[in-house]
């Protein structure tokens, strides 16, 4: 797909998000929501959240809004993808961007948990900026190890980082290949009775319909996984080191 | 990618196990503790994920580079 | 301070903003001019990457997070908090309005208990009034019944002390005339009656 062709679809996308957004706003004044599009996206809301707060924690709550967009964007990509020949959420290079910014605000997420854990602890801010950062990438390292295992600390620092690359990789590309073998099989299928003008293919889509929300979840999902790997660390070693201090 | 008909095959095989795998202990799990169905969905999910993405970089990385 | 935030809130959605619309032109750039080998070796092997539009995708998400947090996130999380408040603050009203209820239901209880009270004690003060009155009415009339005939008896004693006085008077009179006409002859008039009185007073302590 060209630049404009992405192009094109993505504010197919973003027209379609944000239309129906529009027109459920004007149901937002009324006491019981009666609209049907404000209660869908209600829904969407509220079940986001739930994803948020149950993995994330009680502090999951400021990354809502970027998970709803995930959610959204994907699964409105998904869905253009069974009624047009292809979508956004079918383009690699669209996902790789996605799952880039889904990475990258995870770091930032756990540079900003550590500084807050720090700042917490009392330490100043100019100071707590570059610990926040050391701590993070500390954080690489895998559990703490005595002084003569370091090339194994390491080794997994690297391991780590690898692995963090292949994150953008793998939410990128199974989203991709999801949705783009989607197409392919239903393209596959329906040559096989070309000749009778019979579309195969186009049965298969309950399964992909069942593959729009189960892919937009699993990014979702994952990134909020991420996320809570991230953040999670630190409050249970401060637990952790409470009950310590509370148990001598 | 025909000259990897058979290898493909054989990889599709193996997800298949393994999610089928992972669908067995989900539903055991979740018939022996339905309070906790949620939870266990959601494990399930992402370890479909992951065995969803092996099959997708056996398709899409390995032919490529046998290739090149 | 609410308007400093929202003022802080919307200078970090201009940044991002401006960063977004950067990387999206920055990425058509890329995507049209620059030309990267490894995208080459990619497409040889089946998979059609094109970072120009990697990019620009970066910069179309920096716009929409703060884009759908704005548009719509914020009016639907108020409406969903000015419901749960109105929800809350109908269920607080009833709430009130049932414990006044009760309350004012305690109160009218306690008044018809307490009237019901008084009533019978003013009916037990009645009764127990009278009953007094019919005790004293009772005395009263005893009293009254024992002093005549206290009274009564007093009389009959009375009577019965003059009759047996007189009948004794008589009979020693009587005794005297029939001695006198028996035997004729006069005895000292005195002297026969202390000797007749004598006689009958043995008579008396013999009987």
């Amino acid at each position: 797909m060209s630049f404009w062709g992405l192009a094109f679809y993505v504010v197919l996308v973003l027209a379609v998000i944000l239309g129906t957004m529009a027109y459920a706003k004007t149901g937002l004044s009324d006491r019981v929501f009666k609209n049907p599009l404000t209660r869908l996206y209600e829904h969407v809301y509220i079940f986001v959240k739930n994803l948020c707060v149950s993995i994330i924690g009680p502090h999951g709550e400021r990354f809502v809004p970027m998970m709803f967009t995930f959610w959204i964007v994907i699964f409105v990509g998904n869905i253009t993808a069974l009624l047009f020949p292809t979508s956004p959420t079918a383009d690699l290079s669209f996902n790789l961007g996605m799952a880039l910014i889904a990475v990258g605000y995870v770091q930032y997420a756990g540079i900003v948990s550590q500084y807050e854990h720090l700042r917490h602890e009392g330490v100043s801010a100019a100071a707590a900026i570059p610990k926040a950062i050391f701590r993070h990438l500390m954080h690489f390292t895998g559990p703490r190890l005595p002084l003569v295992l370091i090339p194994i600390s390491g080794l997994i620092f690297v391991v780590e980082l690898i692995s963090e690359v292949m994150k953008n990789v793998s939410l990128s590309l199974r989203l991709y290949g999801n949705i783009d073998g989607g197409h392919q099989a239903a393209d596959a299928m329906n040559k096989l009775l070309y000749d009778y003008y019979i579309p195969v293919g186009a049965f298969l889509m309950p399964i992909k319909l069942l593959t729009c929300i189960v892919q937009a979840l699993i990014f979702c999902l994952l990134t909020c996984v991420y996320i809570s790997l991230v953040t999670h660390h630190e409050e249970e070693s401060h637990d952790t080191k409470e009950a310590h201090a509370a148990a001598h | 990618m025909e000259q990897f008909g058979l290898g493909i095959g054989i990889a599709a095989l193996g997800a298949g196990i393994g999610l089928g795998l992972i669908g067995y202990g989900a539903m055991q799990g979740m018939a022996r503790q339905p309070e906790a169905l949620g939870r266990i969905q959601i494990a399930m999910l992402i370890a479909f994920a992951f065995v969803e993405l092996v099959f997708l970089l056996t398709v899409f990385i390995i032919p490529g580079t046998l290739k090149g | 301070m609410e308007n400093q935030k929202n003022q802080g809130s919307a200078g970090k959605a201009l940044v991002f903003f401006v960063i977004g619309v950067a990387l999206m032109v920055g990425g058509m750039y890329v995507s049209k001019n620059v030309d990267i080998p490894f995208q080459h070796t990619l497409a040889e092997q089946g998979i059609p990457l094109d970072l120009g539009k990697t990019i620009a995708t970066i910069g179309v998400f920096l716009i929409l997070f703060k884009l759908l947090e704005f548009f719509y996130l914020k009016p639907l999380t108020e409406a969903i908090d000015s419901r749960n408040n109105a929800l809350q603050a109908t269920f607080d009203e009833a709430e009130e309005l049932k414990a006044r209820m009760t309350e004012l239901k305690t109160a009218y209880e306690d008044k018809l208990a307490k009237s019901e009270a008084e009533a019978r004690e003013e009916i037990q003060k009645a009764l127990a009034d009278a009953q007094q009155m019919k005790n004293q009415i009772i005395a009263e009339a005893r009293t009254q019944a024992d002093e005549i005939r206290r009274k009564a008896d007093e009389d009959i004693e009375r009577e019965k002390a003059k009759a047996l006085v007189e009948m004794r008077t008589q009979v020693v009179e009587m005794t005297l005339t029939a001695t006198e006409k028996l035997i004729g002859e006069s005895m000292d008039q005195e002297r026969q009656r202390q000797l007749v009185e004598k006689f009958i007073d043995t008579v008396e302590v013999g009987k």
